[in-house]
């Protein structure tokens, strides 16, 4: 596979949410602010690539009866990091998201590619596989993000798009966009726009 | 070697798991005393907001500068007296989990159904030179789902009230989440919380609180248990169970 | 008559196949199968013939919800007059200009007043529906080119009567194009949604608009007047504190959603569903049985703290939507379970699902809603457990 394909295809033909469906209950977790959202996306793209990258590096090395926990320990110790300079640099943000940021650690996407892909290819498609991966999760959650930021407080990166009417404005929030269920309803209709699309995504009916 | 001989095995695991370490505990060290910085800093906003002396998009230096205003003292709840403790290393939220720092609320003193709390409790003091300007006490409480940490501030007769603020809850957004809703936070400014007879009577009513009742305030529409909780534990914080010691004792003079 | 029929067939080949209005096809057959009885029929094996087909389901149920329709109108009327008449201000607005215009006075004892206040009420929003959802209906019918069927009828009929008189309208619309749309037309429509369309609109517009849908402002069609209903005052106080009597309740002259307050009213609704053999009586029967036990259960424990422990079963029967929702929302066909040993557990865990929310969780007053979209999801499960166990009991008999 080319570079370009490994580094797109995850977007939206192979999207680890949309069509592996991986990852949701951080889709549900962190999404009702923007802000939130892109930081998530941040920090899931530098793991899912680092420990891409790492595994990679190491696959030849890794006995095959301790591969799982040797990924695991690598995934923990990048989350790790990466909580440890949110909280350090960007403690708002951090601080909104609790445990959600150490909970990438159980997120499929990251264990699912170092498995799937790192394990039987190099380092630097590794690496890319890991990015497009990681941007395949950022698009569905910047969707999902959006959507709940703009419909549950009519803002979005906490400037006013719809002044809500507690705040002297006309707009009426949508409580329901706020409480986790509605990114239920948003990732299905995010998968329904994009079978209508790509109809070869559709699965045959059992 | 080959790979999975029992001995490669090993030399993988131990090689992983000390550079994984290493690189953890590294960065933990590292980071640590900026993590405690913002920890600290992040309480302090929470204050100084609800206060009403810095506004939320405050930069550090503000805050920083804003605090030197601020006194902190750490008081014996049970005698209403400063102990001698020092406030910048005391966490109160801590001591009420450790069983030789806390103190168990009888059921029905507990207002707040936070079942026990810490035996010292922080009280910060807004100063304008010498004087006292704001006296501003942590409370926390069970709402409907969660529990609400906030700050009380209080004028200088130790009865109205600045502000209330809740820096941390977990209500339904909404209904109980409006706690946050500034409309509504006004209208704690200029209520009065103690009655004659020293008893905290300041009530969260069900639907508008007429023009000049001066010890109620509007409920939050839909959402009546969260409500309740806010009574109930701005009460339980000012009662003798509590602060109330200490504000008895420092309007007689006696502190 | 005669020259409709022939208008219809006169226009009909612009919408077969290779008309040019061909796009618009289940628009012209609703409207020709609503007034006339087809002449096509089916073709390829049929294994029932019977004279009931869906839209004489749906004409049925829509009888059987008349009792309720009139309740709602007399008694949103008769809740709005019987504050005004205590107050000393009179209402403003284009509801007041056409009651001053009939002659009309705010007079609960008024039949016709309270009617007609009442459909002032109840008619802004059943439009609303009717347009919005039906506006989705033909939207997907005509994309995915089929017919529309009735099943909208039902449904558009039961949700108005769940919402409180005071509900904004366009809160309306949006709930029920979500009901339509998540609930329905997403899992490929009519008889294939698994979720009753009616009541995933509201539990929508509840966690979406909690403030305009529940607390004790919305109930009384009068501008800032605040009354609970009798569950928000049991949920405070217990039974005492319900401030209408158990008749008033039963009979549904006290504040609450439209057309759930009449319990009377349902009941009169149930007896027409079970006699056209279209409601099914197991389930009726069973969320009634199961909301009493548990209620009983629950009284008999009791509690000092929760005052929701002290409500009786046979007050737990009047207050609320629990009739209405027995009757109406559990015995809709599409979304219940199938089998007949089924509808009792269906209506068992409805019944005890709504009395646990109303007594055991501080936050919801009422239950029957989420206890009803809870059994939705449960009885495709159910159905599995009871076919299951037939298979194996026959398998035995077999054996033996």
């Amino acid at each position: 596979m080319s570079l370009k394909k490994t580094l797109f295809d995850p977007l939206f033909e192979n999207n680890p949410i949309a069509l592996q469906i991986l990852g949701i209950c951080s889709a549900l977790a962190v999404t009702t602010k923007l802000e939130s959202v892109l930081v998530m996306c941040l920090a899931v793209i530098v793991v899912t690539a680092f420990s891409n990258l790492s595994v990679s590096l190491i696959r030849n090395h890794v006995p095959s009866s301790i591969r799982i926990i040797v990924m695991m320990t690598i995934i923990a110790s990048l989350v790790i990091v990466t909580d440890q300079i949110l909280k350090a640099f960007v403690y708002d943000v951090a601080k909104s998201m609790s445990v959600y940021i150490g909970l990438i650690i159980t997120n499929c996407i990251v264990m699912g590619r170092a498995e799937a892909y790192a394990m039987k290819n190099g380092p630097i498609m590794a690496l890319v596989d890991g990015i497009g991966n990681g941007i395949g999760y950022s698009v569905v959650l910047i969707f999902v993000g959006i959507f709940r930021e703009l419909f549950g407080s009519g803002k979005l990166l906490g400037y006013n798009i719809m002044t809500p009417i507690s705040e002297g404005g006309w707009y009426q929030p949508n409580g329901m966009a706020l409480l986790s269920p509605s990114a239920f309803f948003l990732i299905g209709i995010f998968i329904w726009i994009l079978r209508t699309v790509k109809k070869d995504q559709v699965e045959s009916s059992n | 070697m080959s790979n999975d001989s029992t001995s490669k095995t090993l030399i993988v695991a131990t090689l992983l798991c000390v550079i994984c370490s290493i690189v953890v505990s590294s960065t933990a060290v590292q980071l640590k005393p900026m993590q405690v910085r913002n920890k600290k800093l992040d309480i302090k906003k929470n204050l100084l907001v609800t206060a009403g002396l810095v506004d939320d998009s405050a930069e550090e230096k503000q805050i920083v500068e804003a605090f030197k205003a601020v006194e902190t003292k750490v008081v014996d709840l049970e005698t209403g007296a400063y102990a001698d403790i020092d406030p910048e290393s005391y966490d109160a939220r801590k001591a009420a989990k450790n069983p030789k720092l806390n103190y168990k609320i009888p059921a029905e003193k507990d207002l707040a159904n936070i079942k026990s709390r810490a035996k010292y409790g922080k009280v910060y003091l807004i100063k304008d030179g010498e004087t006292v300007k704001n006296f501003v006490f942590p409370v926390h409480g069970k709402g409907l789902w969660s529990t609400m940490y906030g700050f009380l501030v209080l004028e200088n007769d130790l009865n109205t009230v600045k502000g209330l603020g809740f820096y941390e809850h977990g209500e339904t957004p909404g209904l109980g989440g409006e706690v946050d809703n500034p409309n509504w936070k006004a209208n704690w400014n200029g209520k009065k919380v103690f009655n004659d007879a020293m008893k905290p009577v300041i009530k969260v009513v069900k639907g508008i609180a007429e023009e000049d009742a001066k010890y109620k305030i509007d409920g939050l529409s839909g959402a009546t248990i969260t409500s309740n909780g806010v009574t109930g534990l701005v009460r339980y914080w000012l009662s003798e169970n509590a602060f109330g010691s200490f504000i008895k004792k420092y309007k007689a003079g006696s502190i | 008559m005669k020259k409709l029929q022939h208008l219809l067939e006169s226009q009909e080949h612009h919408f077969v196949n290779g008309g040019k209005l061909e796009k618009f096809y289940p628009i012209y057959e609703m409207l020709d199968t609503f007034v006339f009885t087809p002449s096509d029929v089916s073709k390829g094996s049929v294994h029932v013939r019977d004279a009931i087909d869906l839209k004489r389901t749906m004409i049925t149920v829509v009888v059987a919800l008349a009792p309720c329709i009139l309740m709602a109108l007399y008694n949103t009327g008769y809740q709005a007059n019987k504050v005004i008449a205590s107050m000393v201000t009179t209402p403003t607005g284009w509801r007041s200009d056409i009651m001053l215009a009939l002659g009309l006075a705010y007079n609960p004892t008024d039949i016709i007043s309270n009617f007609v206040h009442g459909l002032l009420y109840f008619l802004p929003i059943f439009l609303t529906t009717q347009i919005a959802g039906g506006a989705c209906e033909v939207i997907f019918a005509t994309v995915r080119k089929h017919e529309i069927n009735e099943g909208f009828l039902v449904t558009g009929m039961l949700y108005p009567l769940t919402l409180p008189a005071t509900i904004p309208l366009w809160q309306v619309a949006v709930g029920i194009i979500f009901g339509v749309v998540i609930g329905k037309e997403v899992f490929g429509g009519t008889g294939k949604n698994f979720l009753n369309p009616a009541l995933t609109a509201r539990a929508f517009l509840y966690f979406a608009y909690p403030a305009q849908i529940s607390g004790d402002k919305v109930w009384t069609a009068v501008d800032g007047y605040s009354g609970a209903t009798a569950l928000g005052q049991a949920a405070l106080g217990g039974v005492e504190k319900i401030s209408f009597s158990w008749w008033d309740s039963f009979i549904g002259l006290v504040p609450g959603s439209m057309g759930e307050t009449s319990t009377l009213a349902a009941l009169i609704g149930a007896v027409i569903l079970i006699a056209s053999g279209i409601g099914s009586w197991r389930i009726i029967v069973s969320v009634f049985a199961s909301a009493a036990f548990f209620a009983f259960i629950l009284n008999t424990i009791g509690s000092e703290t929760n005052m929701m422990f002290s409500v009786t079963p046979a007050w737990h029967m009047v207050i609320g939507g629990l009739a209405f929702g027995a009757v109406f929302m559990a015995t809709d066909p599409v979304s219940a379970s199938m089998t007949n040993l089924g509808h009792w557990w269906y209506g068992a865990l409805i019944g005890f699902m709504t009395i646990l929310v109303r007594v055991i969780n501080p936050a919801f007053p009422e239950g029957i809603m989420l206890a009803i979209l809870f059994a939705n999801c449960f009885a495709p499960l159910i159905d599995y457990f009871v076919v299951q166990g037939n298979i194996k009991r026959r398998a035995e008999r077999v054996k033996a």
